[in-house]
């Protein structure tokens, strides 16, 4: 870390105590993480965040480039396992467990916790084997009728089944960005997970585009929690119900999205969604 | 939470446009309080230019309206306003409202004057009338300077006022209507009386509104419909 960001980080915290507002549930949380560090070799990214994502909730993290939200985001399906220089400490529980647990199977955790990344990133194969890949190398489908439907299934919730139905064996890349971004989503949910973690999912697409990744999130929010880290304020304000506001590595302040759109009771998130910052 | 602001902005030109609302808000404000000046001076003293006068701003006020208003909408509809600056548009525009409508009381006041003044006599002997008049005047500048000054302990003291005003307005009634049965050669000048008073009254609920808003602008909180008390323990926390 340079002395001045570092400089920077310990004027701006001197004082800095905890998180503002309701980090922890009271109810059951899906996921939950307790003084979680993140560092990267000898720098840390993330500051002892403490925080739950309800079940069925859409928890929208905020907060200005480098603050450490996609970090944390990929922090709670292990993607940061594969950064060598990557380390994590605190707990990250799914359903009470720990994910770092030595014990814990990666590729089945990926299945309980999808993610959704800001390019979409479909492979280079058919609609159909997009969608299938997944069933198939958890072994959640043993006949060729029964894929054929999780297949419809994952396709009609990410609300994508009308425009593909009679191209399913076309190749994925052919699709426009928004129809790629939805069929990312049908990969995710085809594996039933509990948890969808997205990452700027629609910075990438156009407004209309954009709307119905919005209107899917709202619909999957019946189904699934869903964690998703946005650049656009206005998005997180739409689709959220409850909004994290990051700060170099801090977790700031967390309330329900009314609020934090409204009246925040932390400067720093105040001064962030305003466009006072920087 | 310090200080609030309105000119820190990435966006100078936001900044700008939020400047300019506020400051036409102040303008308007202070275009508001001299016309109920002039109006009330013009039932007191039954001066019929001042009447004219008083119903002749009314245009400027609504005019000062429609120009606040469509800067509000523009900002709405290009800077997405948030926090502060969304709770800043909203009371701005309700502001601008309660205003327009003080104005449109302050005008009713000048024509009542202007029938009593026909009628060839004053509000003579009606000293409730200079008194609610004087703290309703107060009132308004109250709340105005509490928006100015985003302090909202200040707008809690328009709120009390209000109270106090609401009470002397049921007290000045009751006189009026002992009045007018003692005699009721007084009937018709009484109620010319009474529809000052019931404007100066309504000037005292609007005044009370822009205090709300001035609290919910400063501290986030929607006191409206709430009991004096509860909104003093709201503000306490």
């Amino acid at each position: 870390m340079n002395t001045s960001v570092k400089d920077t980080m310990e004027s701006t915290f001197a004082g800095w105590t905890e998180t503002v507002g309701n980090a922890m549930l009271e109810g059951e949380a899906r996921m939950s993480t307790r003084n979680t560090d993140v560092f990267y070799g000898d720098k840390q990214a993330i500051f002892g965040v403490d925080l739950d994502i309800g079940k069925n909730e859409v928890l929208a993290m905020i907060g200005p480039s480098g603050c450490g939200k996609s970090t944390f985001l990929r922090t709670l399906n292990r993607m940061n396992d594969t950064i060598d220089i990557c380390k994590i400490k605190g707990e990250i529980l799914l359903d009470g467990e720990n994910i770092y647990d030595k014990n814990m199977d990666v590729v089945s955790l990926r299945a309980r916790v999808g993610m959704v990344f800001q390019k979409p990133n479909p492979f280079p194969k058919s609609i159909y084997d997009n969608v299938a890949y997944g069933p198939r190398i958890h072994g959640l489908v043993s006949r060729r009728a029964e894929l054929d439907e999780v297949v419809e299934t994952a396709l009609r919730k990410a609300s994508i089944w009308d425009e593909v139905k009679d191209r399913l064996d076309q190749p994925a890349t052919g699709l426009s960005g928004g129809q790629q971004q939805r069929l990312c989503i049908a990969r995710t949910i085809a594996v039933s997970p509990e948890v969808i973690l997205m990452d700027e999912p629609c910075s990438a697409l156009d407004p209309i585009a954009t709307a119905r990744i919005e209107e899917l999130i709202a619909e999957l929010s019946e189904n699934y929690t869903i964690a998703i880290v946005t650049h656009s304020m206005q998005q997180a304000a739409r689709v959220s119900t409850r909004t994290a506001y990051f700060h170099l590595g801090r977790l700031i302040e967390v309330g329900s999205t009314d609020k934090i759109f409204t009246a925040p009771d932390h400067k720093l998130t105040e001064d962030y969604i305003t466009g006072r910052f920087g | 939470m310090e200080k609030m602001t309105f000119d820190k902005h990435t966006s100078a030109q936001f900044n700008a446009e939020l400047e300019g609302a506020r400051k036409h808000l102040m303008e308007m404000g202070g275009l508001v309080e001299e016309q109920i000046e002039v109006a009330f001076k013009s039932l007191i003293d039954v001066d019929t230019d001042l009447a004219e006068k008083a119903i002749k701003m009314d245009k400027n006020v609504n005019k000062m309206e429609l120009m606040i208003d469509k800067e509000t909408t523009q900002i709405l509809a290009k800077r997405n306003p948030a926090a502060s600056d969304l709770r800043f548009i909203i009371s701005v525009t309700k502001t601008v409202n309660d205003l327009e409508r003080i104005g449109d009381e302050a005008a009713k006041i000048a024509k009542q004057s202007l029938e009593l003044a026909e009628s060839g006599s004053g509000p003579q002997g009606f000293v409730e009338l200079r008194h609610i008049g004087e703290k309703v005047r107060q009132m308004v500048q109250g709340s105005l300077d509490s928006f100015a000054r985003l302090d909202a302990d200040a707008a809690l003291a328009v709120m009390h006022q209000d109270k106090a005003v609401d009470l002397e307005y049921g007290d000045a009634i009751r006189t009026l209507v002992t009045k007018m049965m003692e005699d009721p050669r007084t009937i018709s000048r009484a109620l010319s009386v009474m529809w000052a008073l019931r404007s100066l009254e309504r000037i005292g609920d609007h005044a009370r509104n822009i205090a709300e808003s001035v609290i919910y602008l400063v501290k986030g909180k929607d006191v409206r419909h709430k009991k004096l008390e509860k909104v003093a323990e709201q503000l306490r926390k």
